[in-house]
């Protein structure tokens, strides 16, 4: 298969195919919340799902998280369904709000998936260390969550998604509620994050400057019924710092991304 | 200088409190003693009852007042502390078969909500009745007024754990113990301490009512015999005073325990925005108030 395109040597490692979810509203009826996605994520590929709310991009992860079963289609992540890396424990997620455990440690925060995993007190603690090294919250590992500010539970949050070495790192809308600042100062610190541990990330986000700074592929999705309506290829220069925002090709960027969404009756 | 404003500025309205409810006492005791022909009965002045606690004259039994308050309490008290303890492990562990299966908890809450619904002086003979036992009694009336709060308290912090939290678990292929002894039994234990704060001056209070039933002893008892006038009035009133205390100081003791068993809330970032735990805290405080 890959050697059929000449541009794409890269192995695939996930396969989404004519992929939709229809829900029952309140009355009964059907209501498309995604329909028709075909979509294949590169190994090790920093891919987001933007649009607006409505568009289907966080049911899109759900269904890559398991979280929700597809009403059509199918997804595969190498040759394994969803349901088979979850119960193999090998996803990271990390949600729009930091679910953190308000009466653990930070530390002990980033060791629950060790401790449901059933791994070992010291091998659990060397892990959680590394982790809070690699997000900069060493010093903050026995604070409590609600000592923190929210960006630093949000890297307690994306601590806690690498610390099972998942496969996988899921992240629906995490920055959305920090401020700009904290922001774009989180954004550069996953791109290292990132570079070091080679992840496939699969990033959710409303913000097109956010999905264009970050990506190596931005899929833009639209509403009603929600689909994939174009993918813009980012092929700005890494390692990208903030700079790269202010540039003319950035611009171009984005407005590209703006003129592939499809509002239809937004 | 700052830390000792900020003291003052915490202990201030308790401190006003109490003085406005001394001031109070007293103006009415004034106005009792004149009006009244036996004004201890009604209203004694508070120097009457610090007086008769401190009094080694003995009132019955061979017995000062205090002694004898103090050496009643006791059969009072463990009796409540044991029928306490009993509702709160089986408060707990029904708040989780409820948890557990829906079916459960649509059975059990509406017996629940009955049983909240009877007075306890309609229920407290019944029970001796049953039991034909003072002391069991007083243990089970305990248990029962313990066993409400601590129940639908625990359920209700169950019942308010995010979805997210939940989806966590399942990402990592949390099995069901995973999920309860990691996630809704931590979650739920200030919920259950609410509960606690609640329950303790009542279990007090119930133990103190079953003793007036029958004349074998404990506060109730010798509450009724002073009110008889087989005693001294000051003794009545000293149980007054003294089960006050022990009901505030009882509620507070469950804070206490609360703090020990939860660290992370004694943490709190000055000047930082309400978070979502503040609002969590608020609005179990809400739903409690509506529900008692």
């Amino acid at each position: 298969m890959t050697g059929i395109m000449v541009k794409d040597e890269r192995e695939i490692e996930i396969r989404i195919k004519n992929l939709g979810m229809t829900f029952k509203d309140n009355q009964g009826n059907d209501v498309e919340a995604l329909t028709g996605v075909n979509l294949d994520i590169y190994k090790g590929e920093f891919i987001s799902l933007l649009g607006p709310s409505g568009c289907g991009k966080t049911t899109l992860l759900r269904m890559v998280a398991d979280l929700l079963e597809p009403t059509a289609g199918s997804v595969h992540i190498g040759d394994r369904l969803p349901r088979e890396v979850r119960l193999d424990q090998k996803l990271g997620i990390v949600f729009q709000s930091p679910v953190l455990f308000d009466w653990r440690t930070v530390k002990k925060n980033v060791e629950l998936p060790l401790e449901v995993m059933k791994f070992g007190k010291a091998k659990r603690s060397q892990i959680s260390d590394s982790m809070l090294e690699m997000v900069g919250l060493t010093k903050f590992a026995d604070h409590y969550p609600n000592q923190l500010s929210g960006g630093m539970q949000q890297r307690v949050n994306i601590a806690r998604a690498l610390a099972v070495r998942p496969e996988l790192l899921l992240m629906d809308e995490p920055f959305s509620s920090l401020d700009e600042f904290t922001k774009e100062k989180l954004h550069e610190d996953l791109l290292q994050i990132w570079k070091k541990t080679n992840k496939t990330v699969i990033f959710v986000t409303h913000n097109i400057q956010e999905a264009v700074f970050l990506s190596d592929r931005v899929c833009v999705l639209s509403p009603h019924p929600g689909r994939l309506s174009g993918i813009v290829d980012v092929d700005l220069p890494r390692p990208r710092e903030l700079k790269v925002k202010e540039t003319a090709k950035f611009n171009e960027l984005v407005s590209k991304v703006r003129n592939t969404f499809d509002g239809g009756s937004l | 200088m700052k830390n000792w404003k900020k003291n003052v500025l915490k202990w201030l309205p308790m401190l006003i409190w109490v003085l406005v409810i001394a001031v109070i006492w007293e103006i009415g005791a004034s106005v009792v003693d004149v009006t009244k022909r036996t004004p201890e009965n009604v209203l004694p002045h508070l120097y009457q009852i610090v007086q008769a606690a401190f009094s080694s004259k003995p009132v019955g039994s061979g017995m000062t007042a205090s002694q004898l308050v103090l050496s009643s309490a006791g059969k009072t008290l463990s009796r409540a502390a044991i029928g306490f303890l009993i509702g709160t492990i089986s408060g707990f562990i029904m708040a989780l078969i409820m948890k557990l299966s829906k079916i459960a908890e649509k059975i059990i809450f509406p017996y629940l909500m009955i049983i909240q619904m009877i007075p306890i002086l309609g229920m407290a003979p019944i029970i001796l009745s049953i039991t034909g036992d003072i002391n069991t009694s007083r243990v089970v009336i305990a248990a029962i007024l313990t066993f409400y709060p601590v129940a639908t308290g625990t359920l209700a912090g169950f019942n308010a754990i995010e979805r997210e939290k939940y989806d966590l678990m399942y990402s990592y292929a949390a099995n069901k113990l995973s999920i309860y002894t990691k996630v809704l039994i931590p979650y739920s234990i200030p919920y259950f301490f609410t509960g606690l704060k609640i329950a303790a001056p009542m279990a007090i209070t119930a133990s103190i009512l079953v003793d007036t039933l029958q004349g074998d002893g404990g506060l109730g008892t010798l509450l009724s015999q002073s009110l008889k006038h087989a005693m001294s009035i000051y003794v009545f009133w000293l149980i007054v005073v003294f089960g006050a205390f022990v009901g505030i100081f009882s509620s507070k003791l469950m804070g206490i325990l609360e703090w020990l068993f939860t660290p992370h809330k004694r943490f709190r970032k000055t000047g930082r925005k309400e978070t979502q735990h503040d609002t969590q805290t608020k609005k179990r405080e809400e739903c409690f108030s509506k529900s008692s």
